[in-house]
């Protein structure tokens, strides 16, 4: 197993390389003057002089062979240089770091209803296959799937906010913005929910739990529908499969049979969706970010697509692409977890 | 065979219910095994034989149902304990082995996991108790290095280790009955034989009966000392391994034992029974074997043949068995 994962991490900087070389030959399509104009607030890039103009240049290697621009291009992003963003007003990596520990919030807190509780339905329509829960559930992954997402989460922003005043939109609500942008708030992890437990202000978690609720549920209840059926039908082969009649022979419980001989490899299949999916909610998630009217990584990018904000979205392609060669680097390993073939095999 | 048998089996119905119907997968299925021996269950596919096997065990799943009949195992009837005490029957009293060692052990679990799982189980041991045994019965059935191979998953093994480790499997709680399911079909010949080999000594050592289902003549001489033949649910002859070889009293046996090839008559064209096995939705009326019978008479369509004893011990389920008499097989 260590070994399995030492190999992988040895890969894990030359794919990361390889994204390197990718985002920064899409930049290169600009031509020097839009690329030029991508790194300097637009504001100030008016007033330069020909000799700041140049100056710049020389910064970024645009008199340079492509090596050497790739070189200092790189470096730079290694320094969090990444230009500066028109949308955002800021440094494209200041604009980002702003947004990701909203984002990365949202993401941990619906892991687990999104994911454990979508694997969970699966399962428990798999094995009371055509009894009632079985259609039960069947019936509500249907209605999920067919719904687009900005119609469910709009329903969810109309019934719990509008008409019952439970799950107001936002990140949090405008009180605790004074707290929060005060010297006494100290930020520890830069997730808000957990920075306000630190700080021991609870009124504050549950804050911005409340703004959390909506987005979750709009999430969960799309994506379970995928989910679900994957797993419904992963676990639905593996129950037919004959070690399971083995396992029934040798007299176990059926709970065991299901919870130890049949789950672990019917989630095989359901880790490559089940993890995508993770990938997505750190990713951001434009909709419901939008829906929600949410601070987050999704909207931002999106934003800067319409407004052709190079540097953003350049910035954020870099993200999304290291974390999603990092999610898969960790489904990766999960898998060989799970399944002894790959690891050994 | 004064004794009392160890398992009898009486009339025993399974029946399928499907969208286009009922499938009588079994319909009426009777036999007797005695301690220490060996039955023979032969057929071709979809005789029956499988299903009479998971019947036993009560391992089919929910479209199948029990219509009739009893599974007596030591005068307990097994058609009617509760899930629970049959639990403790299975892989316990009565284990089983299945034909594809390759899909019937778990792949992300090691062999030495799997084994030690039933013995945990039945017999309340601790577990560095359980993987000792484990490692005894791995070297038991065969398998070099048992200390490494105990922390092997199934595809680290080959295809007969694999199937001697089911069997270290399906000893290890030592069961009165062993049921084997075709255990030697998917195995290479030079494989089949030493696994057969195998299963026999250790049913000696272990004194246990051993049900052997398998559509293969071969095996069942090999195996065998009594032998029940089935056809399309039923079974059609019951007797000896002796008298089943050499004086068939069924036309299907008699069409089994000639389509076996043969190295001592030269340049034989291999023979096959003419058509198949019936659409089990959908049987002949009659004896169910008339469509494909060398022998058939116009009768056989309006009969519903019953197992007769022909001689002490020996049954068949065709009325006119006497066409045979003198019918050398060929």
């Amino acid at each position: 197993m260590t070994a399995y994962i030492i190999r992988r991490l040895l890969i894990l900087p030359l794919i990361l390389l390889g994204v390197t070389f990718i985002i920064f030959g899409m930049m290169q399509l600009l031509g020097p003057d839009k690329l030029l104009a991508a790194y300097v607030n637009p504001n100030v890039f008016d007033k330069l002089s020909d000799e700041e103009l140049e100056a710049l240049k020389d910064k970024y290697g645009l008199n340079d062979p492509l090596v050497v621009r790739y070189g200092k291009w790189l470096n730079g992003v290694l320094h969090g240089d990444l230009g500066w963003s028109v949308v955002g007003k800021t440094y494209v990596s200041d604009a980002l770091m702003q947004r990701i520990p909203h984002t990365a919030e949202l993401a941990l807190y619906a892991i687990f209803p999104v994911v454990g509780v979508g694997i969970w339905l699966g399962i428990k329509a798999a094995v009371n296959r055509d009894k009632f829960i079985d259609h039960a559930i069947r019936i509500f992954a249907v209605i999920g799937w067919s719904f687009p997402d900005f119609v469910f989460g709009l329903f969810v922003l109309m019934i719990f906010y509008s008409m019952l005043g439970w799950l107001p939109p936002g990140n949090f609500s405008n009180w605790v913005e004074d707290i929060i942008k005060s010297s006494d708030f100290h930020y520890i992890t830069h997730i808000l929910s957990l920075d306000a437990l630190l700080n021991g202000r609870f009124d504050i978690f549950w804050d911005v739990i409340r703004h959390l609720i909506g987005p979750i549920i709009t999430i969960s209840w799309l994506w379970w529908a995928y989910l679900l059926r994957i797993t419904r039908s992963s676990m639905l082969e593996v129950l037919n499969k004959e070690y399971i009649r083995t396992a029934r022979a040798k007299g176990l419980d059926e709970k065991v049979v299901i919870n130890k001989h049949a789950k672990r490899n019917a989630l095989i299949p359901v880790t490559t969706v089940g993890g995508a999916m993770i990938i997505n909610l750190f990713a951001g998630t434009v909709i419901v970010e939008v829906i929600f009217n949410r601070v987050g990584l999704g909207s931002f990018v999106a934003q800067a697509a319409t407004q052709l904000d190079y540097a953003a979205i350049m910035g954020g392609a870099l993200f999304y692409s290291s974390i999603l060669v990092i999610g898969n680097l960790i489904i990766d390993i999960l898998y060989a977890t799970i399944d002894p073939r790959i690891r050994l095999g | 065979m004064n004794r009392e048998p160890i398992l009898q089996v009486k009339d025993l119905k399974t029946y399928f219910y499907t969208e286009d119907g009922i499938v009588k997968a079994v319909d009426g299925v009777s036999f007797e095994l005695y301690q220490g021996e060996t039955l023979g269950i032969v057929g071709e596919s979809g005789s029956g034989k499988s299903v009479t096997s998971l019947t036993i065990m009560r391992l089919l799943d929910e479209k199948a149902r029990i219509e009739g009949g009893e599974v007596i195992f030591k005068g307990k009837e097994l058609l009617k304990l509760s899930e629970e005490e049959m639990r403790k029957i299975r892989g316990n009293d009565i284990a089983m082995i299945f034909q594809e060692p390759m899909v019937a052990l778990n792949p992300v679990y090691t062999i030495g996991d799997q084994i030690m799982e039933a013995i945990i189980l039945h017999q309340k041991v601790k577990e560095s108790e359980a993987r000792k045994i484990a490692i005894d019965l791995l070297r038991k059935v065969g398998i070099p290095e048992p200390e490494k191979r105990v922390d092997q998953y199934p595809h680290q093994l080959s295809g007969g280790m694999r199937q001697r480790a089911m069997i270290a499997m399906a000893l290890s709680c030592r069961p009165q009955i062993l049921i084997a399911d075709e255990p030697t079909t998917a195995l290479d010949v030079t494989i089949q034989a030493q696994i057969l080999e195998l299963m026999k000594e250790l049913q000696r050592e272990y004194g246990m009966a051993l049900i052997m289902i398998t559509h293969d003549m071969g095996v069942i001489a090999e195996t065998a000392d009594r032998v029940a033949v089935m056809y399309a649910g039923k079974v059609v002859e019951y007797g000896t391994v002796d008298e089943i070889f050499k004086k068939p009293k069924h036309p299907y046996t008699y069409a089994l034992l000639s389509s076996i090839p043969r190295l001592d008559v030269e340049k034989q064209e291999l023979k096959s029974i003419p058509g198949t096995v019936p659409d089990p939705l959908n049987f002949p009326p009659g004896c169910r074997f008339h469509p494909r019978c060398d022998f058939a008479k116009e009768e056989c369509k309006n009969i519903d043949p019953e197992l007769v004893e022909v001689s002490p011990g020996h049954y068949t389920a065709c009325p006119f068995y006497k066409v045979l008499e003198g019918v050398e097989v060929k």
